[in-house]
């Protein structure tokens, strides 16, 4: 029983971490980070969105009143003028968007990378345990092989919203119906795919690498 | 002699009174907030009756087959949430209304014990400076049945609510700006108008 480290197995928190909880805990940290930078993002992206919808509703009813109103030559060509300053905003507005789905898209990337080091970790980790026959938590209570559920659950949640995001970016301006546009914007801001469970997941997550207190 | 019981009057009709002023203004910032609240009640009715009227496998939302029932479900949480910020609120209306209730209690009991020595001259007397005990009297229980009134008023609506029916939720700040008494609101600050300076006189 040479290999038992010593206090691996007490519930006291240790003055220095070892390699594999060391790792373990700074994934913990850019989850966190990763979670706080998307959310920001989709505020951003929701006020885009928004602004899109509008944008979008309003120039249909404009083009509307075009059609009612057959005379007048002189309210045509300045409602015209006004119609390309508004298509203009509307491509800006969804450059903006755009920009922002690109940014998340990065954050999703880079929380595949976490994923995966986080499974290599866990494996590395089984590996040995299989080896020495130790079979302590590293932290508080949680087995090695849950680290690696969790953040690949929160991959999955994410990766999934991405998709939805995707869509709803190609399609929100080009939508003519408002109760689809609201849909859209509904995914969008409610984020479907993000459970309450991956909440409670993370904050679990930090509680247990001892970023949050006990 | 009716004057230290008069006197003891007072001073009872001068406490409710400051407590109906502070009262009144706490009623009145909570009524404000709970506008954007029944605002927000509308808006998520709004997006579960277009999440409802969406034919999601015609639409490019098709492939994310579980789509609708997510959505619903986050949105009916964010009902709920709503709905338990207003019943907060509720609580804080609540408090309000048994304040004043309490202190008006208070002042009709101090004048019950002395309604022997008070004659109705008295009691009818006014001045420039106080009105009679009998108007002010009046006024406590008009201003404590215009919170109870207003109180149950509101409290049926958000209780009759249920997520379920969207176009009730949706017209429900409609209904609740429905539920407003200006003049009765009014004669309230009214009425602390009239006792201004009964109330800082010593």
């Amino acid at each position: 029983m040479e290999a038992k480290s010593p206090g691996a197995s007490t519930p006291c928190r240790k003055p220095v971490l070892s390699g594999s909880a060391r790792k373990l805990k700074d994934n913990a940290a850019d989850w966190h980070n990763f979670v706080m930078k998307w959310d920001r993002l989709n505020d951003e992206g929701s006020t885009i969105a928004n602004q899109i919808v509008n944008l979008k509703l309003s120039k249909e009813a404009v083009k509307e009143a075009d059609i009612a109103e057959d005379g007048g030559q002189t309210a045509i060509t300045q409602r015209t003028g006004s119609a390309s300053a508004a298509a203009a905003e509307l491509e800006d507005r969804c450059s903006a968007l755009v920009v922002i789905l690109e940014k998340m898209a990065h954050l999703v990337s880079k929380m595949e990378k976490l994923a995966s080091s986080t499974k290599g970790v866990c494996e590395l980790q089984e590996f040995q345990q299989e080896r020495t026959g130790v079979c302590a938590p590293l932290f508080h209570t949680w087995p090695v092989t849950h680290f690696d559920e969790v953040s690949s659950r929160l991959l999955r949640s994410y990766t999934e919203e991405l998709a939805l995001k995707e869509v709803i970016v190609g399609e929100i301006a080009h939508t003519c119906r408002s109760d689809l546009a609201l849909v859209y914007l509904s995914c969008w801001l409610y984020q479907p795919y993000l459970e309450q469970s991956s909440t409670v997941q993370l904050e679990s997550l930090l509680l247990e690498t001892g970023h949050r207190p006990l | 002699m009716s004057k230290p019981a008069l006197m003891s009057l007072h001073q009872a009709l001068k406490r409710s009174f400051h407590s109906l002023e502070q009262n009144h203004k706490v009623w009145n910032s909570v009524l404000e907030e709970c506008v954007p609240l029944m605002g927000s009640l509308g808006n998520l009715a709004e997006q579960l009756l277009a999440l409802n009227g969406v034919q999601m496998a015609s639409t490019p939302l098709a492939r994310f087959s579980d789509l609708q029932d997510r959505l619903r479900c986050k949105l009916l949480v964010a009902v709920d949430t709503i709905l338990d910020k207003l019943a907060d609120k509720m609580c804080s209306l609540q408090k309000v209304r048994d304040a004043v209730g309490n202190q008006v209690t208070a002042a009709f009991q101090v004048y019950e014990q002395h309604a022997d020595t008070l004659d109705l001259t008295t009691c009818l007397q006014r001045s420039a400076a106080a009105p009679s005990v009998a108007d002010m009297l009046e006024w406590l229980q008009d201003a404590e049945r215009y919170y109870r009134q207003q109180y149950l008023r509101r409290k049926a609506l958000l209780q009759a609510l249920k997520p379920g029916e969207l176009s009730d939720l949706q017209n429900a700040h409609r209904r609740w700006e429905a539920l407003a008494t200006p003049e009765r609101e009014d004669s309230v600050s009214d009425t602390l108008f009239r006792v201004s300076f009964f109330m800082d006189s010593p």
